[in-house]
């Protein structure tokens, strides 16, 4: 099963995708990904109810975030009401320890994303904060992502022994599925999609 | 000859207007942000740019938009163009090779209005620009 796990439409404020127009981009290109998630900035949504689209298109849509750290953005899957609770998703500089330790007290699960990049990504900052503790996977495969940057990413996994996710990044319809993971068993749920990422069953893969 | 657009029943979903190719010319640059009243050596002397920190003179942003304007209207000279959204990802590097790609990604028939994904990559294939426009037809 092949998800594209790092999704933006227009509930984030730099995202211009409607999640329909992601749905029949899918089906009308034949973009081979059984499903995606959206991952809006700094927030999580909980308003939007997207099961109608996701019998329609025989697609699996599931509702994740991403935050920013001091180390660069991190997604966040599993999110629930405790976790919301307990981080302020709004901030710009959260601590990226507390989003690790606290995602997984919540049965959730945090993974940098686009770490090779200037800034935003977490090995631009390994140099002068060291290495943080608690990471297991990051996203090694960025459809944003120059190759430059991804190959960073899968360099300083393979040298740290992270798993890698892929992710599209897409912030228009267009650009859905361009990077995803493929999963070994298949996935129905955020509960099922967070046991996964935690067991490691699963690799990036890139249709850029 | 390429064919043109006249309605929007001839559209659609997932269709690909001609590739285009903008002048990214440092004089095409120079005139432009002139015209517009922006004197900046940044939009006319790579050394300049280069002294403010950037990779060379780049390419005023709305004239990149207006590039993805004339793309629209050569494949549909009857629509109007109701907004146009970009974002910038990276500068625009005069005097380097870019080429605009838009693809129509939603079709409101009821409205009208089409949605168009507008990408503008490098020689690398790297996208510097993106964005969408809606257009009535």
């Amino acid at each position: 099963m092949i998800l594209d796990l790092h999704t933006h439409s227009i509930k984030s404020d730099d995202g211009r995708a409607k999640v329909e127009n992601y749905c029949q981009w899918i089906r009308a290109k034949e973009i081979p990904i059984d499903g995606f998630v959206l991952t809006e900035h700094r927030q999580f949504d909980t308003s939007s109810d997207y099961s109608t689209l996701a019998r329609k298109y025989d697609l699996l849509i599931l509702k994740g975030s991403e935050v920013e750290t001091e180390y660069g953005h991190v997604l966040i899957f599993g999110v629930s009401e405790t976790l919301t609770k307990r981080i302020d998703f709004t901030r710009v500089d959260l601590p990226l320890k507390d989003v690790l330790e606290l995602s997984l007290a919540c049965d959730a699960i945090a993974v940098p994303c686009h770490p090779g990049r200037p800034k935003v990504g977490m090995f631009a900052h390994t140099d002068r904060l060291g290495l943080p503790e608690g990471v297991e996977i990051v996203e090694t495969r960025n459809g944003g992502s120059r190759d430059d940057e991804d190959q960073i990413a899968l360099r300083n996994a393979a040298l740290h022994k992270y798993r890698g996710i892929g992710g599209s990044d897409s912030h228009i319809v267009s650009h859905i599925g361009r990077c995803a993971t493929k999963f070994t068993r298949e996935i129905s749920s955020m509960k099922a999609l967070v046991k996964e990422l935690k067991i490691g069953n699963f690799e990036a893969v890139s249709f850029k | 000859m390429e064919t043109k657009v006249k309605s929007i029943e001839d559209v659609v979903f997932g269709e690909e207007l001609p590739v285009y190719l903008p002048d990214t010319s440092l004089k095409k640059s120079a005139e432009f942000a002139s015209l517009v009243g922006w004197e900046g050596a940044r939009f006319s002397n790579h050394e300049k740019a280069k002294e403010e920190g950037l990779a060379g003179a780049m390419m005023p942003g709305i004239l990149n938009q207006a590039y993805f304007s004339a793309m629209i209207h050569r494949w549909a000279p009857n629509s109007t163009l109701l907004s146009i959204d970009t974002i910038f990802r990276a500068p625009v590097i005069a005097d380097q090779e870019y080429s605009m790609q838009a693809t129509v990604t939603d079709i409101d028939e009821d409205q009208r209005i089409i949605e168009i994904d507008l990408i503008m990559s490098n020689q690398k294939k790297e996208t510097r620009v993106l964005g969408t426009a809606r257009i009535g037809l």
